[in-house]
């Protein structure tokens, strides 16, 4: 199923990019999507990927909100903490969650920790903790 | 309506790349940097390619795709960034 999920990608980037429907070119499209490598054993259930998909649509007016906010309120504190998941989380999921928390202006992540499962996230903050 | 609505999207990411690439200037660390050039690179030019995407209909396909790469590229290189500067990577 997850795979399907790859499959469709390719082939929207393959359409965007060519900017065609007609025939022909489906066909090459889902030839070309098919034939690129791709890996056999795809790890994490259907659920986290939906999970992970659905939170880079929200992501979007949730990062021009904090751009918003960082702008009218300067956010001139700095933090870094560690964000924990599940260890051992496939590589394609720890993508999209790294994408998720640096997209937003408020959070970056520095460096995940494999072994423990966890990002170390630096946020811009209002105020200082104490 | 949709013509006023691409100039305000204009506008907001002209506004947001000046207000982010202005934080260059300051004596801050590098990820105070960071998070202000996300604001500008990533949010600002996010928002001006869809302004010229509700002015160009007829171009949706490469700017949709402009949009995606943008988003993926800049997010990206803003971790590869803080990875770097954070001295607590294996290939620094």
């Amino acid at each position: 199923m997850i795979g399907y999920l790859n499959l469709i990608l390719r082939l929207v980037i393959w359409f965007l990019l060519t900017a065609n429907l007609s025939v022909p070119n489906i066909i090459i499209g889902v030839t070309i999507a098919l034939l690129l490598p791709h890996s056999h054993k795809v790890r994490g259930s259907l659920t986290d990927w939906l999970r992970a998909l659905w939170g880079t649509i929200v992501a979007i007016p949730q990062a021009y909100m904090e751009a918003v906010e960082i702008i009218f309120r300067p956010h001139n504190f700095e933090e870094v903490t560690m964000e924990q998941v599940q260890p051992n989380r496939p590589p394609g999921l720890v993508f999209l969650d790294i994408f998720l928390i640096t997209f937003t202006p408020k959070s970056i992540v520095l460096k995940y920790h494999e072994e423990n499962g966890g990002y170390e996230v630096h946020w811009v903050r209002r105020r200082k903790k104490v | 309506m949709s013509e006023l609505f691409s100039y305000v999207c204009l506008g907001v990411g002209i506004v947001f790349s000046f207000w982010g690439t202005s934080h260059l200037l300051q004596r801050r660390s590098v990820f105070f940097k960071l998070h202000s050039l996300s604001v500008a690179d990533t949010l600002g030019s996010m928002a001006i390619l869809f302004g010229l995407l509700l002015n160009r209909p007829s171009e949706w396909p490469l700017l949709l795709l402009a949009i995606i790469c943008l988003a993926i590229w800049n997010t990206m290189l803003g971790y590869v960034l803080a990875y770097c500067s954070s001295g607590n990577g294996k290939n620094d």
